[in-house]
């Protein structure tokens, strides 16, 4: 027994030594040899003609700095993979160049190397297209599964922001936004900024037309004695003798909140809550009203405006699920409704035989499929990553997604392409709906969700 | 092969909205409407010419409300 220990004592001594002084083969998966290829060390084929002794060595002096650089490339992997805000946006379409994105393709994996590099060189070209042209819905889509809705919201108004600017700088005339009662509110710019002076705003309140730019004669006969001043009341009279008050004139009824454009601009929020029923026209007042509301006091809320697979606009704001989810998270009433009135934020569902829902279909698989993935593949995105970032979008579920985060809310959205005959054009005109925040009929498919759950409409 | 496949797809899906306007195009020809002094249709002819018209008109509403979904798209409604 005890000759059986000593021989199995010495077995095993002597396979360390052996192990010990025996060559370490090339492992890319290991930390230090991804440290050696970043640094530039070694390859392969140098690695390989190293004594075992001084593989080692080689290996012991850098295991600490590469655990360290390892946990930092995918500490900051982690940070860009998150959806950017404008800041961000700005700082990784910069920052992110060939050296940076090599790290990640080294230390973190080829796959998210790839999927860096493509969401840098999209959001690069949307931020160069959105100075110079502005972003439409469908870039707003392309750009939905990296950047927040704010940032998107930010994106959509820089064009508008950069003529403003531009306009300015060449002396011309602002104007809003190009709707009706905004184009209204240029009656009130009386010239360039620079040329406003006190009495020009002065008149702007009391209503005097005169603008004080003639030259005034003084000639002798204007100056004889009891003459007046061209222009003046007499010396000593009050400049009104009664003061009277007249009413503004009513509005004609039929013309209250009334537009006469073809095309409309209704979208907005509607707020139901116990205490009565509020809607907004800015995403950020029904954020900030929706903020300071109690828990549990929102009975229905209705996004109303375009939508995309994934994602609700209302006018310059969007809402996707993890933004809706968290501004409503705890306000919704038990059994409360969450309505996005947009096209397409829901799933397509499954097969039909209304024709009509047919038709909404194969339009969205051709406009939130096709029709990008064949401008991803004429930009030279790779056929798989283009596949497979389409493929995963133009059907996404805003409503389900949204259930998911607020959990016991009943959340429905429109698995079609939604037709509201307010909108039409022309119609809008006989309505005089332009500026409308709510639907009223859509003609759509609906589906409700409750914690990811189909359920029946409300 | 994945961009011919679907390139196909497009294609068919393009083509989908204009089969009931073709095939509508078709079944009217196919049963004209009665001239004078022609024999009256026969119950088979009349179905067929209606089931014609329905493809038709049903199929240019279709185009109709297609061209109105590309317009919401491109954010013009």
């Amino acid at each position: 027994m005890r000759t059986i220990k000593i021989f199995l004592t010495l077995f095993m001594a002597a396979a360390g030594a052996v192990s010990a002084a025996a060559a370490v083969p090339w492992d890319e998966d290991r930390p230090e040899f991804k440290f050696f290829q970043e640094k530039g060390h070694y390859d392969e084929e140098a690695w390989d003609k190293l004594p075992a002794e001084e593989q080692d060595n080689a290996l012991k002096t850098v295991k600490e700095a590469a655990l360290e650089r390892q946990a930092a490339v995918r500490k900051d992997y982690a940070a860009a993979s998150r959806k950017w805000d404008a800041q961000q946006a700005r700082y990784y379409a910069d920052a992110l160049n060939n050296r940076e994105l090599k790290a990640v393709y080294l230390w973190v994996g080829s796959a998210e190397g790839h999927e860096l590099a493509h969401k840098a060189t999209v959001v690069r070209s949307m931020l160069d297209k959105a100075a110079a042209e502005g972003i439409k819905d469908s870039d707003a889509q392309a750009l939905a599964p990296y950047l927040t809705p704010e940032a998107i919201t930010q994106l959509r108004s820089m064009k508008f922001a950069a003529d403003l600017a531009q306009k300015q700088k060449a002396g011309i005339k602002a104007k809003g936004p190009g709707s009706q009662s905004t184009a209204k509110l240029d009656k009130f710019a009386a010239g360039a900024a620079s040329k406003m002076d006190a009495g020009k705003l002065s008149n702007l309140y009391t209503g005097s037309k005169a603008s004080g730019d003639a030259a005034v004669e003084l000639s002798a006969g204007a100056l004889k004695a009891g003459g007046k001043l061209p222009g003046s009341a007499a010396p000593n009279a009050t400049a009104a003798k009664t003061v009277k008050y007249i009413p503004p004139a009513a509005l004609d009824e039929a013309n209250k909140a009334k537009s006469t454009a073809l095309t409309s601009d209704a979208y907005g929020v509607t707020l139901e809550t116990t205490e009565g029923t509020k809607t907004f026209r800015k995403t950020a007042d029904a954020d900030a009203a929706i903020k300071k509301l109690p828990p549990g006091s929102v009975k229905k809320i209705t996004f109303y405006g375009h939508g995309s697979p994934g994602m609700q606009m209302v006018g310059e704001g969007s809402y996707d699920s993890g933004s809706a989810a968290e501004l409503l998270k705890g306000k919704m009433a038990k059994g409360g409704v969450i309505q996005f009135a947009g096209c397409n934020t829901a799933s397509i569902g499954g097969a039909t035989l209304n024709p009509a829902v047919g038709i909404s279909m194969v339009a969205r698989r051709l406009l939130y499929f096709s029709l990008p993935y064949f401008q991803d593949r004429a930009d030279g995105v790779p056929a798989a990553q283009a596949k497979e970032q389409w493929e995963k979008g133009w059907n996404a579920d805003l409503a389900q997604e949204t259930s998911m985060g607020v959990k016991g809310a009943i959340v429905c959205g429109y698995r079609t392409f939604g037709l509201v005959p307010g909108r039409l054009p022309g119609v809008t005109a006989l309505l005089g709906n332009q500026e409308a925040t709510t639907p009223g009929y859509v003609a759509g498919k609906k589906a409700c969700y409750q914690d990811g759950k189909e359920v029946p409409v409300p | 092969m994945t961009d011919l496949y679907y390139i196909l797809e497009t294609i068919l899906l393009v083509a989908a909205p204009f089969v009931p306007v073709a095939a509508g195009v078709i079944l009217r020809r196919k049963f004209p409407a009665a001239a004078e002094g022609a024999p009256p249709p026969t119950p088979g002819q009349k179905a067929g010419r209606l089931v014609g018209n329905l493809l038709l008109w049903c199929g240019i509403a279709g185009l109709l409300f297609i061209v109105i979904v590309v317009l919401n798209f491109k954010g013009k409604i």
